[in-house]
C-alpha cells in the first residue's frame, strides 16, 4: 500500500512553478482565488528568478501574478529595474517595464530573461489590479504557491464572520485534480478542516468534526494523488477509543483496465495502545473495457476478530466471531445500444459469484440488532439461515437461533434496461407547448443456491413539458416488482391477523411487493439566483403501509433518507425546495419533506429536520 | 493710457487663452511611481513635473496619501504632456478624460513592435465546448447564461438529485444542483463571466455516486470554456453512476436473508415473528 502511496505521488506529469511569497501583508479572497500581497514584496520563483516590489496580485485561477512600484528582477544573468512586471504563466509570457534612464517595454518569451522583445505590444489587461470590494477570508505574513494547485500560507489567520482564527501554515488547494477531494471519512453532522502541508500532489488535513455518536473528536486524513492514482488514508476518529483505520487505493493503467480497492480496520485502543477488539474489511474491484462493454470484478473480505479466538472485548473476553464473510462477483455489461431505428436503446448484464460466510457477525457477535438488550451468544456454525438450531441458549426467552445450513450462496444475475429517448408527442407552433414522453424498463433476477431467486421489474412512464421558459414540470408513473422468493420455506404468515402487527395484506405478504408511484414535479426557475421545486408523490402498495409496522430508512448527514424507496413508504409525500442568493457567491438551498398516511390511518409527520445547504454560485 | 477697444481686445484673448488651455486630465488606477515617472495600469509611463502637485481626489486639499500601486489617481497633463498634478483616492475614480489622448506623451526607449500573439487571435471565433483557451486569447468577462442539461441513465431513481461538482468549487460534489424535468434529464441555469475554464462532472450528491464512462471506468473531468456570447446550453450524457455498477461498494451485499428489501425491515414486530425459515425445523434441501 504505501508503496502505491509514493507511486502516486511521484507521479505527476503536470508542470508547476512553484512561487515562495514575502510581504508586509499578504491576503486571499476565496471567492475570486485572489492573492494579494503589499509592502516589501519579495517573491521567488522555481524559474530561476526573483522580484522585489511595493506591490503583489495574483489570480490563481487565471494563472497570472504582477509586481508593481519600485520592482528589481534579479536572475542569474543580473538585476534590472522597473516599474512593474507581469508573468502570465500559462503562456510562457513574462511583460515588464523596465526603467533605465527612460521606461520601455519588454517581454520575456518561453522563460528567456536574457533576450527581451523590446517594445512589443503587450495585452491590455497586463498590469492589471482586479477590483476587491471585500475584506480577506485569509491573511498571512508569507505564502508558497504551487501554480495551478495550491496555495500555502505561512502565519496564515482565517477570517470567519469578521473572527480571525490563527492557524499557522494553511494550504488552500484549488487544483483541477478531482482526486484530491476524494473522501475515505464516514459522514459527520459537521466538519472543520484544517488544511496543514499540501503540494500539487498531496495533501493533509487535520479535522475537527461532530456526530451523535462520537460528539467532538478529530480526525486525520492524507492525500496522495497523480494523473491516474490515489492513495487516501485517514483515521477516524482519531481521538477516540473507537478507531477507523482507511486506505484507498486506485490506479488506472493503460486506457482500458482500473483497480480500486479500500480497506477499513477498526481497532478499539487507547491512543495506539494494544487493541482490544479489532475488525478489518477489504473491498477490492478491478474492471477491463472493451470497445462495447466492459467487466468488473468485485470482491470482499471480511475479518471480525482479526485478533483471534478469545481476544474480544477484554478483559471480559467472549468466544468472538472468527467467521470470514467475504464474496466475489464478476459482472459484463454491455454499453447502450440503439435497437435497430427504432427510437429504443438496451443495455444488458450478467453476473456470478458467491457469497461466502455473510451472516457470521450479525448474528454471533451482536446477537439481534433489533434486541440491544440481549448480549452477544456465541452459537455454533457459521450461516444461520436454515433450521431451528439443536443449541438454544437457556436462558434467552422465545428467541430463536438458526443452524448452520448454507455456507456459501452462489448466485447469477441476468438484467436489461430498455429505454426511449425523449419522444415528441405533438407537433404545437410554440415549443412551449411541447409533450415529451419517456419510458423505461429495467428488468432483472438473481438466482441464489440458497435454492431462492429474487426477481426486480421497474417500469417508468413520463410526461413532460415547458410550459414557459422558467417553468417545467412533469408527471411519472412507476411501478416497482420485488419478488423474494424461497424455493422453500421463506417469509411466513405473520401471527394474529387484523391486529396491529398483523394487519391486512400483511397476512399475505410472503416477500412479494409491487409499489406503484404517482409523481408530479414542478420547477420554476425565474433567474438563475432563485429556483422553487416541488415533488408529490402517492404510492399505492403492496403491503399496504402502517404507520409503526415498518422500519424507515437511515437518513444519510443531510437528513434524508438512504433509500429511494422502501417496504412501508407512506402514501403520500411531498417535497419543496427553495433555492436563493444569499450573498454574491452563495446560494441558500432550504428544503424539506412531507409525509402522510390517507384513511384509515390520516397520520403524518414531517422529515426531521429541514435540509439546508450552502451552496457556491 | 490704453483705449476702450485695447482693453476689450485684450480681454477677449484672454478669456480666449484661458478657453485654449492645453491641459488633459484623464484618471485611472497607479501601477508605480518612481524615478520621475508615473505609471498607469496601461503600463504606460508619463514624465511628472518636478514640482507636480499632488491633491485628494474628493477634498482638492492636501492630503497624506502617497502616489503608489492600486492608488487611483485624476492626472492633469501639461501641453508638453508632463504630469503637473495628481489627484488621489484610494477608491476607484469615476472615468474621466481618455487615455487615447494622452498616449502620445507615454515614454517608451523602444518603438512599438507587432505581437504576434495578439494579432494570431483577433477573430478567432470563440471556442467550442470542451475546448481549451488558445494562448493569447482574450475575453470580455461578460457575464454569460450557461444552461446545462444531463442526460442521465435510465436507472436514476427519480427522487434522485444531480448535482455538478467543478474544481472551481474544490470538487464538492454537492456545489451545483439540478433540477429534473423529464425522466432522463435535469438541468441548472448559472451565470459565468466569460472566459471563465472549468473542469466537472456529474454526481448524485457524493463522490461515491460520480459518473463514470460508459466503458465503466472512472471518467476525466470535462472541460467547458465560457464563450464570449449572451448564452450557451451545454447537453452531456451520462451513461452510469459509480454507485449503481453491479459490484460497487456502496451496493447492498447479501446479508442475513438475502433480502432485496430494507437491511432491518420489520424491527418493530414482536420476537414471535421469527425471520424467513423453511417450514418444519427442516434445512430446505
Amino acid at each position: 500500500m504505501l508503496i502505491l502511496a509514493s507511486a502516486a505521488a511521484r507521479a505527476q506529469t503536470t508542470p508547476t512553478t512553484l512561487l515562495y511569497l514575502n510581504a508586509k501583508s499578504i491576503n486571499f479572497y476565496y471567492d475570486r482565488f485572489l492573492l494579494e500581497a503589499d509592502g516589501n514584496v519579495r517573491l521567488r520563483t522555481s524559474d530561476g528568478f526573483t522580484v522585489t516590489g511595493d506591490a503583489f496580485s495574483m489570480d490563481l485561477k487565471l494563472n497570472r501574478f504582477l509586481v508593481a512600484g519600485h520592482v528589481t528582477v534579479h536572475d542569474a544573468s543580473g538585476t534590472v529595474s522597473g516599474a512593474a512586471i507581469s508573468d502570465f504563466l500559462d503562456f510562457k509570457r513574462i511583460y515588464f517595464v523596465p526603467v533605465t534612464s527612460v521606461p520601455d517595454r519588454w517581454t520575456f518569451l518561453n522563460g528567456d530573461l536574457v533576450h527581451p522583445a523590446k517594445g512589443r505590444v503587450m495585452p491590455d489587461d497586463a498590469f492589471y489590479f482586479p477590483p476587491i470590494t471585500t475584506k480577506p477570508d485569509m491573511t498571512g505574513t508569507g505564502a508558497v504557491v504551487g501554480t495551478k494547485s495550491y496555495v500555502r500560507f505561512i502565519g496564515a489567520v482565517a477570517y470567519v464572520g469578521g473572527v480571525g482564527i490563527p492557524l499557522g501554515s494553511n494550504v488552500i488547494s484549488f487544483s483541477s485534480n478531482q482526486y484530491l477531494a476524494q473522501n475515505s471519512l464516514s459522514g459527520a453532522t459537521a466538519d472543520i478542516t484544517w488544511q496543514v502541508a499540501g503540494s500539487p500532489n498531496a495533501l493533509t488535513a487535520l479535522h475537527l468534526r461532530y456526530d451523535p455518536t462520537y460528539k467532538v473528536y478529530g480526525s486525520v486524513e492524507q492525500h496522495f494523488v497523480g494523473d491516474h492514482e490515489y492513495a487516501i488514508l485517514s483515521v477516524n476518529p482519531a481521538t477516540r477509543a473507537e478507531k477507523w483505520w482507511n486506505a484507498m487505493l486506485y490506479e488506472k493503467l493503460g486506457s482500458r483496465f482500473q483497480i480500486q480497492s479500500f480497506t477499513q480496520y477498526y481497532a478499539q485502543q487507547n491512543y495506539l495502545q494494544e487493541p482490544r477488539a479489532a475488525q478489518q474489511t477489504t473491498w477490492i474491484n478491478a474492471t477491463y473495457a472493451f470497445p462495447h462493454s466492459y467487466v468488473t470484478a468485485t470482491s470482499q473480505l471480511v475479518n471480525y476478530n482479526v485478533l483471534g479466538p478469545g481476544s474480544l472485548e477484554e478483559p471480559k473476553a467472549i468466544g468472538g466471531n472468527l467467521s470470514h464473510p467475504s464474496f466475489a462477483q464478476i459482472t459484463a455489461n454491455s454499453f447502450q445500444n440503439k435497437i435497430a431505428n427504432l427510437p429504443l436503446y438496451e443495455n444488458i448484464y450478467e453476473g456470478y459469484g458467491f457469497a461466502h460466510d455473510t451472516v457470521g457477525s450479525q448474528q454471533y457477535l451482536n446477537g439481534f440488532a433489533q434486541y440491544p438488550q440481549y448480549p452477544p451468544v456465541q452459537v455454533p456454525g457459521l450461516q444461520s439461515y436454515g433450521a431451528l438450531c439443536a443449541y438454544q441458549p437457556p436462558t434467552k426467552g422465545n428467541l430463536q437461533y438458526f443452524c448452520p445450513t448454507y455456507t456459501t450462496i452462489y448466485n447469477t444475475v441476468l438484467g436489461f434496461n430498455l429505454f426511449t429517448p425523449s419522444l415528441k408527442l405533438n407537433h404545437p407552433d410554440s415549443p412551449y407547448q411541447q409533450y415529451y414522453f419517456n419510458a423505461s424498463l429495467n428488468k432483472q433476477r438473481q438466482w441464489n443456491s440458497l435454492p431462492h431467486y429474487i426477481d426486480n421489474t421497474n417500469t417508468t412512464l413520463t410526461i413532460s413539458r415547458q410550459p414557459s421558459r422558467s417553468l417545467h414540470m412533469y408527471a411519472g408513473y412507476e411501478i416497482q416488482n420485488i419478488g423474494d422468493h424461497y424455493i422453500n420455506g421463506g417469509y411466513e404468515q405473520c401471527t394474529g391477523p387484523g391486529t396491529t402487527y398483523c394487519p391486512d395484506s400483511f397476512t399475505s405478504f410472503r416477500g412479494v411487493a409491487t409499489l406503484r408511484t404517482t409523481s408530479f414535479g414542478f420547477n420554476d426557475v425565474p433567474s438563475p439566483d432563485f429556483n422553487f421545486s416541488l415533488l408529490v408523490r402517492h404510492h399505492e402498495d403492496f403491503p399496504i403501509p402502517v404507520p409503526g409496522l415498518f422500519a424507515f430508512p437511515a437518513n444519510n448527514i443531510l437528513g434524508q433518507p438512504l433509500y429511494s424507496w422502501w417496504l412501508g413508504q407512506p402514501p403520500y409525500d411531498a417535497t419543496a425546495d427553495v433555492r436563493f442568493k444569499i450573498l454574491p457567491h452563495t446560494l441558500a438551498d432550504i428544503s424539506r419533506t412531507l409525509y402522510w398516511y390517507g384513511n384509515p390511518y390520516r397520520a403524518q409527520y414531517w422529515q426531521q429536520n429541514f435540509v439546508i445547504q450552502l451552496l457556491p454560485i | 493710457m490704453m483705449r476702450p477697444s485695447t482693453t476689450v481686445f485684450s480681454l477677449v484673448l484672454a478669456v480666449a487663452l484661458v478657453a485654449a488651455d492645453p491641459s488633459i486630465v484623464v484618471t485611472g488606477q497607479l501601477l508605480a511611481y518612481q524615478d520621475g515617472f508615473v505609471f498607469f495600469t496601461t503600463g504606460d509611463g508619463f514624465r511628472v513635473a518636478p514640482g507636480v502637485v499632488i491633491r485628494d481626489a474628493k477634498t482638492g486639499a492636501a492630503t497624506k496619501l502617497s502616489p503608489a500601486p492600486r492608488i487611483w489617481a485624476r492626472a492633469t497633463f501639461d501641453a508638453t504632456g508632463t504630469v503637473t498634478e495628481l489627484d488621489l483616492s484610494r477608491a476607484a475614480l469615476p472615468p474621466e478624460g481618455n487615455f487615447a489622448d494622452v498616449m502620445r506623451f507615454a515614454v517608451a526607449a523602444s518603438s512599438p513592435a507587432p505581437n504576434p500573439d495578439l494579432l494570431a487571435y483577433q477573430n478567432l471565433a470563440t471556442p467550442a465546448p470542451g475546448g481549451g483557451l488558445p494562448a493569447g486569447v482574450s475575453y470580455s468577462g461578460k457575464p454569460v447564461l450557461v444552461t446545462f442539461i444531463v442526460q442521465v441513465p435510465p436507472t436514476t431513481p427519480l427522487t434522485s438529485s444531480v448535482y455538478i461538482s467543478t474544481d472551481q468549487s474544490a470538487w464538492n460534489a454537492q456545489a451545483i444542483p439540478m433540477d429534473r424535468i423529464d425522466a432522463l434529464h435535469y438541468e441548472i441555469t448559472r451565470r459565468y463571466p466569460s472566459g471563465t475554464i472549468f473542469n466537472y462532472l456529474y454526481d448524485r450528491g457524493s463522490l461515491q455516486s460520480e459518473e463514470i464512462a460508459q466503458n465503466g471506468l472512472s471518467r476525466k473531468p470535462r472541460k467547458f470554456v465560457v464563450p464570449d456570447a449572451d448564452v450557451r446550453t451545454v447537453s452531456d450524457t451520462v451513461y452510469a453512476w459509480q454507485d449503481q455498477v453491479p459490484g460497487s461498494i456502496n451496493q447492498q451485499q447479501p446479508q442475513i436473508m438475502p433480502t432485496p428489501y430494507n437491511p432491518a425491515p420489520f424491527p418493530n414486530l414482536p420476537p414471535n415473528l421469527p425471520p424467513p425459515q423453511p417450514p418444519g425445523n427442516k434445512p430446505p434441501i
